[in-house]
């Protein structure tokens, strides 16, 4: 069933869910590929839940072909649910038991024994080696969500996913989660997050999909999409304050700051600074130094969503 | 290589050692309740010299009090471990995992069954310093005590996939399996009823279980045992087929 490495780790066409009349994923398709970490991004209610609910087994399809590595997720549901992680965006704990015995409980469940040697690894990984004999009704927030992600690696998954994986998380254990999982990346797993914290996919993501009102708006790579829809900031701070910009700065874009003391323009992140920077000079503008903004995902996805809802209407 | 897939058997030895964590509550409690029974109804003014086809009272209750553990026990134990699964959200990580609809369902049956002779036993022991140890046929008293476990079960499993609050939860088992065992010939002889209570008597299923058990145990009943096996063979059947369809559908548990 493996054609080797170029098959999409993940195959989904034209997938459709509705709860009653409303419809959760509209004709969905999307290809994520082995070894990228590919973030779907979509307000609260877009269906990025409804969509990896479909591919870890917790959602039923109405139509439409969903694979992982060939298979598909509902006919060969036991071999699809070896190859996928989940990690659920809602906090759950078992307390009768501890985070050991639950780690070897979901690793059972997978039909995996696990060795001391791993089991240390893992809980060393997410950082649960000292609260390994705590039950989990014990364990903060924070740590809930670690041991999640402890039970979603247990058995080594080829794709893992991370439902919106910093919901209530701290700045610290946000920056553990995004280096673990770029380490998992590195090793070789696909990685697929969903969230509404742009931040988060900026960081991590080389491929990004704008999901809304179930519609998957687009797919493209992160650096790609930023380049092709991206707005950067350029401020020249100058070093003497001014009363009014010369026309021809004003001309190449450039607006002044009610201090007297900025001057900025935005402008899209393919176009060069160059140029605009000559004008600004050459009309004799004073500048001391330069400050950059590099272009926000999260202007990129507020463009894509607001064209989405424009089209849908 | 043991024939049954390590899922399998890690969620049955997962769900085994759910109630034996707490056994205090799961075991020590309905042995309690079950002894209370035997001293009220046999050895206290009024009861203590009484009989019942000419067996000692306490002795005559004897069968019911087992099956009335046995079958609450199994109900307990599959209902509120499923139940607390989908409450507190874990069921996540039964539904995602690699095991079969057949797993799932035998593993959850398996360990209200174990729940049940494990309460069925110690009820038996208690039950039998007060009024002997003998048992007229043994093993249809296994046989009784694993399918009304498993039916129990089973029937457990079913309600717990239904119910959306603790409230659904136990109207199943206040409002039809505490009534239908007291009913069902538990601290009387059906025989002893007039004719049109006889015949309605006869329509409750508890009451075969409960002769089942009077038969393995005492030797007489007033419903033979094969009518009773094939009765109570029949529900358990039904009620494994009502779960495993629901576990196989997903319904009220996948969207």
């Amino acid at each position: 069933m493996t054609d080797g490495m170029e098959r999409p780790l993940l195959e989904i066409d034209q997938l459709r869910k509705s709860y009653g009349t409303f419809e959760a994923l509209r004709d969905v398709s999307l290809q994520v590929r082995r070894g990228e970490i590919f973030a779907l991004l979509g307000p609260n209610g877009a269906g990025k839940t409804t969509l990896i609910g479909v591919v870890a087994g917790l959602v039923r399809r109405n139509a439409g072909s969903v694979r992982v590595d060939g298979w598909d997720v509902e006919r060969d549901y036991l071999t699809t649910r070896r190859l996928v992680g989940l990690v659920p965006q809602e906090l759950n704990f078992d307390p009768f038991f501890n985070v050991e015995e639950l780690l070897r409980f979901q690793a059972g469940y997978f039909g995996v024994a696990l060795t001391p040697a791993a089991l240390d690894e893992l809980l060393a990984a997410v950082g649960l080696t000292d609260q390994r004999r705590r039950t989990t009704r014990a364990l903060s927030g924070g740590m809930k969500r670690r041991l999640l992600i402890a039970k979603a690696l247990v058995h080594r998954p080829a794709l893992l996913f991370l439902d919106e994986p910093s919901a209530g998380v701290d700045v610290e254990l946000r920056r553990d989660l995004w280096a673990y999982v770029r380490r998992l990346r590195d090793a070789g797993t696909t990685v697929v997050l969903t969230t509404h914290y742009i931040e988060e996919a900026e960081e991590l993501a080389d491929r990004v999909g704008v999901i809304d009102h179930g519609r998957l708006l687009l797919v493209e790579d992160k650096a790609t999409l930023m380049q092709r829809m991206g707005r950067r900031q350029v401020a020249a701070l100058l070093t003497t304050p001014i009363a009014s910009l010369p026309p021809a700065a004003v001309e190449a874009g450039w607006t002044l700051e009610r201090d007297g003391l900025r001057v900025v323009r935005e402008a899209p992140s393919a176009e060069p600074v160059g140029p605009a920077l000559r004008q600004l000079l050459s009309a004799g503008v004073d500048v001391h130094d330069l400050e950059v903004r590099p272009p926000r995902l999260e202007e990129v996805f507020r463009q894509l969503v607001a064209a989405g809802e424009g089209a849908s209407r | 290589m043991s024939r049954f897939s390590l899922g399998f058997r890690t969620l049955l030895l997962k769900e085994i050692r759910r109630f034996w964590r707490v056994a205090g509550q799961t075991v020590m409690a309905p042995l309690v309740t079950t002894t209370l029974y035997f001293v009220i109804f046999g050895f206290t003014p009024g009861a203590r010299g009484s009989e019942l086809h000419g067996l000692p009272y306490a002795r005559y209750i004897m069968p019911g009090l087992l099956m009335l553990g046995v079958a609450t026990n199994a109900f307990a134990n599959a209902s509120s471990s499923f139940f607390m699964m989908k409450l507190q959200g874990t069921i996540v990580d039964l539904l995602v995992a690699p095991l079969s609809h057949a797993e799932v369902l035998t593993a959850f049956v398996l360990a209200a069954v174990v729940r049940g002779l494990v309460v069925g036993g110690c009820v038996w022991m208690v039950g039998s310093l007060f009024t002997g140890f003998e048992v007229a046929h043994p093993l249809w008293l296994l046989v009784f005590v694993v399918l009304v476990a498993a039916f129990f079960g089973a029937a457990g499993l079913v309600v717990a996939i239904w119910a959306d609050k603790f409230e659904q939860l136990n109207l199943f088992p206040s409002f039809i399996v505490t009534p239908l065992t007291f009913l069902g010939g538990v601290f009387y002889s059906v025989a002893r009823l007039p004719p049109l209570l006889q015949s309605v008597a006869r329509v409750n299923p508890v009451l075969y279980m409960v002769e089942g058990a009077r038969y393995a145990l005492l030797g007489r009943s007033d419903i033979g045992p094969w009518s009773g096996l094939a009765l109570v063979g029949g529900l358990t059947l039904a009620a494994l087929a009502l779960a495993w369809r629901w576990l196989s559908t997903g319904y009220k548990l996948r969207s």
